[in-house]
């Protein structure tokens, strides 16, 4: 273990994957055709892009368990709407406004209330789900109404020969790259992730920058979901109470984003989701069981925290500094 | 042998730095023996050294004349030392009789069982504490009779106490120090490490002064009254050296009152303060630690609030100012300087360069909303420069810095946002001798620049070098104040102490 030091969690995550794809690639005769390949990226990207909405959150030490069923929810109004004649674009304005808004108030949970914010998003998860289920939807499954056909294309269209999701996925990583280096509110990102109580002193907008990170996490969710709605031609609300939420977490600790935050960036969502699309991709055509490929899930996920935990150990001697 | 308990030529160094060096000590049985010296003097860890909680790097620890090596605090209690920290070690949610058998190598404890051995075993001791009261629920002198007894429990022939009575209120004080008569009359050796000076007087038979981790001098008390013992604790040799003679200084006079401060209370740490701090001159405030002396500059620069009802005004340049979060103080141009720079100073895992750009970018020194990196290396570079920050380059990680350099990223993500007033606390803690001449020099220039400053420090060379006007905080307020060539070590030490 000492030998792999100088490496970071990213680098062997990312390892792994190759690792994984060469062996694939060689037991498994129909992995490596470009059909293939295409279809693994098409099929992870809107869990990488949930991955980047959560990592934004995580990188700035909090976390969104509300994530899935905010973007459930508001996808799933959005196509009711429209199935109720609302025209198109408002009703994605409106679906994105819902989701905006439920964002700021999470965020204001956390930051302003100073509620913990894995019991903030768990408790808005519930309420989010209980609230869309019984006042805005009828049925757990809302299909796409005709007249909301051209979203089709957002999960179903390719261009020249690549899916769209995959360009979608790509669009979502280089904003929340750009956006983590060179934007202001991103760098304030980091700051409050890496130390809170040293950029408050900093004279940093600790609390609107909390917030913020939850809205960024409902808005990229939120695209999320019309991919996904758009890939399936539905939205299946049910998906709120099921345990994608912890993939999305798996995918961002996977990738080594510290859940202490201010470590790590969309690179790490980058690499942890092609682990965990490699791993797919390859279980399915293996045809493992569904369950099967949970424990191989967790198993995977804990080999990787417990290499870090080698390999980066925590500096017990730092600790004792001004212990005179 | 009549000691209990000796160490002999004890060195304990943190990362090359002595925090105790070569010092010997011998508790004898029986006795009350007061430590005393200032903060950083090394006293707590000369006493975690007895009690197992750090090995020493060289030197001999001997236990009832034989020599042992202690790996932890359980083989220090096996042996009979016991110490009883500052923050109690007690576990909050269980009762006073869970807690005083926690530690009893048993299975199951039948609480009737402990409940009724805990009344009777704390009767014997004469202490009046509920045994099944949640500890959750005691004052300080409760918890604190609570860890002696657990203490005795464990047939602890030695006991440590670090700063007993720094939390105590006048009546759990008079309950201790009868305490610890009873202990001595059980036979039990008492190691009393204490700020206070009188109790130290009062309740020892012995007191060893300890100075920049080392020995100055043991004796029996009789043979100290007050002023020998200050004039033992600050009365140094190298440190003379290191910082030159202050008396021959020119010393700055006062500019514009930039700040001040009337009647400002916050809980149980400022009560009722009142002070000024003036533009181009270094105002030091010197107080040992729990003076109040870092909260009192906090609710200043809004990183704490002060009571809302009668918490005082606080003027900047003569208009009222109350911040409640440090944003707006930052805007006003009050920076401050934190004491701990791992918790609260610096970004570990940014860059040198981003950590000082952030600084500029949250004191509105840039407006627009994405980050040049032309600039912010600009910016960086311009620092790096005027502090001679050692690093590889700007963007080296700041956690893989040396202490010294870390603080200069501090200074510097604080300067960079073109401060009227800087507070700086302790700004040469865990830094290494070459930096704080550099760090010293920068603090003279921003007097002479004409901006107002304010150094905290609990060691009395550096206040007494940097500083213009002193001022000394005792108990939650500003009790004296001096000017920077007339004061002498002794006469600030003097007030500090109570």
């Amino acid at each position: 273990m000492r030998a792999l030091g100088h490496l970071s969690q990213e680098q062997i995550v990312f390892g792994l994957a190759v690792l994984l794809c060469i062996g694939f690639a060689i037991a498994l005769p129909g992995f490596l055709t470009t059909n293939n390949l295409l279809n693994l990226v098409r099929s992870v990207s809107i869990l990488g892009m949930l991955g980047v909405a959560m990592g934004l959150v995580v990188i700035g030490r909090g976390i969104d368990l509300s994530l899935v069923a905010l973007m459930a929810v508001s996808v799933a109004w959005t196509l009711q709407l429209v199935a109720n004649g609302v025209p198109l674009h408002q009703a994605v304005a409106m679906g994105l406004a819902f989701s905006l808004v439920t964002g700021t108030i999470t965020g204001c949970l956390v930051a302003y209330v100073e509620i913990p914010a894995i019991f903030a998003t768990l408790a808005m998860g519930t309420l989010i789900y209980g609230f869309g289920r019984y006042f805005l939807l009828r049925l757990d499954v809302v299909y796409m109404p005709e007249a909301a056909r051209h979203l089709l294309w957002l999960g179903q269209g390719t261009i020249y020969g690549v899916p769209v999701p995959i360009f979608v996925f790509a669009g979502v990583c280089l904003m929340g790259y750009l956006f983590l280096r060179y934007t202001r509110a991103g760098h304030y990102l980091r700051a409050v992730g890496d130390n809170l109580l040293a950029a408050r002193i900093t004279g940093i907008p600790a609390r609107p920058v909390i917030v913020m990170q939850y809205v960024l996490s409902s808005l990229i969710g939120f695209m999320a979901g019309m991919v996904t709605a758009a890939s399936v031609a539905s939205m299946n609300t049910r998906v709120a109470i099921s345990t994608y939420v912890y993939d999305v977490i798996l995918v961002v600790v996977l990738g080594g984003i510290g859940l202490s935050g201010g470590k790590g960036g969309i690179r790490n969502v980058i690499v942890g989701t092609l682990l965990i699309g490699v791993l797919l991709n390859g279980m399915t055509i293996m045809d493992i069981q569904y369950t099967v490929q949970n424990v191989i899930k967790g198993i995977i996920l804990l080999t990787a925290i417990v290499i870090d935990t080698i390999v980066n150990p925590r500096d017990e001697q730092t600790a004792q500094q001004g212990d005179i | 042998m009549n000691a209990i308990v000796e160490l002999r030529n004890a060195t304990k160094e943190y990362r090359g730095v002595p925090a105790v060096q070569d010092v010997s000590f011998a508790l004898h049985r029986g006795e009350v023996h007061a430590l005393l010296g200032e903060n950083g003097a090394g006293k707590s860890t000369l006493t975690k050294m007895i009690a197992g909680v750090v090995h020493p790097t060289s030197g001999e620890l001997w236990v009832d004349g034989q020599k042992v090596e202690l790996g932890s605090p359980s083989d220090a209690l096996g042996r009979g030392i016991a110490m009883v920290y500052q923050e109690t070690s007690l576990v909050p949610s269980l009762t006073v009789a869970q807690n005083i058998y926690l530690t009893d190598d048993k299975l199951f404890h039948r609480l009737r069982g402990i409940y009724i051995a805990g009344q009777q075993f704390l009767q014997s001791l004469n202490f009046h504490v509920d045994p099944t009261a949640m500890v959750a629920t005691l004052g300080a002198g409760q918890k604190q009779m609570v860890e002696i007894a657990r203490a005795v429990h464990h047939n602890a022939q030695v006991i440590i106490f670090d700063e007993p009575t720094a939390t105590l209120t006048p009546e759990e004080k008079h309950q201790f120090f009868s305490l610890v008569s009873r202990l001595k009359q059980r036979g039990v050796s008492i190691i009393f490490i204490s700020h206070a000076l009188e109790e130290a007087l009062q309740i020892a038979d012995r007191i060893t002064v300890m100075r920049d981790g080392q020995h100055v001098v043991t004796d029996a008390t009789s043979a100290f009254d007050r002023e020998k013992i200050v004039r033992a604790m600050v009365g140094r040799t190298l440190s003379g050296e290191l910082y030159g003679s202050h008396t021959d200084r020119q010393v700055r006079g006062a500019g514009e009152k930039v700040l001040s401060v009337q009647n400002l209370s916050m809980g149980n740490m400022v009560r009722n303060t009142s002070f000024s701090v003036f533009a181009g001159q270094i105002t030091g405030v010197f107080g040992l630690i729990g003076s109040g002396r870092t909260e009192a500059a906090k609710v200043v620069a809004g990183v704490l609030k002060r009571d809302f009802f009668h918490g005082g005004q606080v003027r900047l340049n003569g208009r009222p100012v109350r911040y409640r979060v440090p944003r707006p103080a930052v805007r006003d141009g009050i920076i401050y300087v934190t004491e701990d720079r791992k918790i609260e100073g610096f970004f570990e895992t940014m860059s040198i360069a981003e950590n000082i750009h952030l600084g500029a970018m949250a004191a509105g020194r840039t407006k627009s909303t994405t980050v040049s990196m032309k600039e912010m290396r600009a910016i960086a570079k311009e620092w790096i420069d005027a502090l001679n920050v050692k690093a590889i380059n700007a963007d080296a990680r700041v956690i893989e810095l040396s202490g010294g350099n870390q603080q200069k990223v501090v200074v510097a993500k604080a300067l960079v946002q073109k401060p009227k007033l800087v507070i700086f606390d302790e700004p040469t803690r865990g830094v290494d001798v070459g930096a704080i001449a550099e760090i010293h020099h920068l603090i003279n220039r921003l007097a002479d620049e004409g901006i107002a400053v304010m150094v905290i420090s609990s060691y009395l060379p550096e206040i007494l070098q940097l500083s213009d006007r002193i001022l000394v905080c005792r108990q939650g307020r500003i009790v004296e104040e001096f000017e920077g060539h007339r004061a002498d070590e002794e006469t600030i030490m003097y007030a500090a102490v109570h």
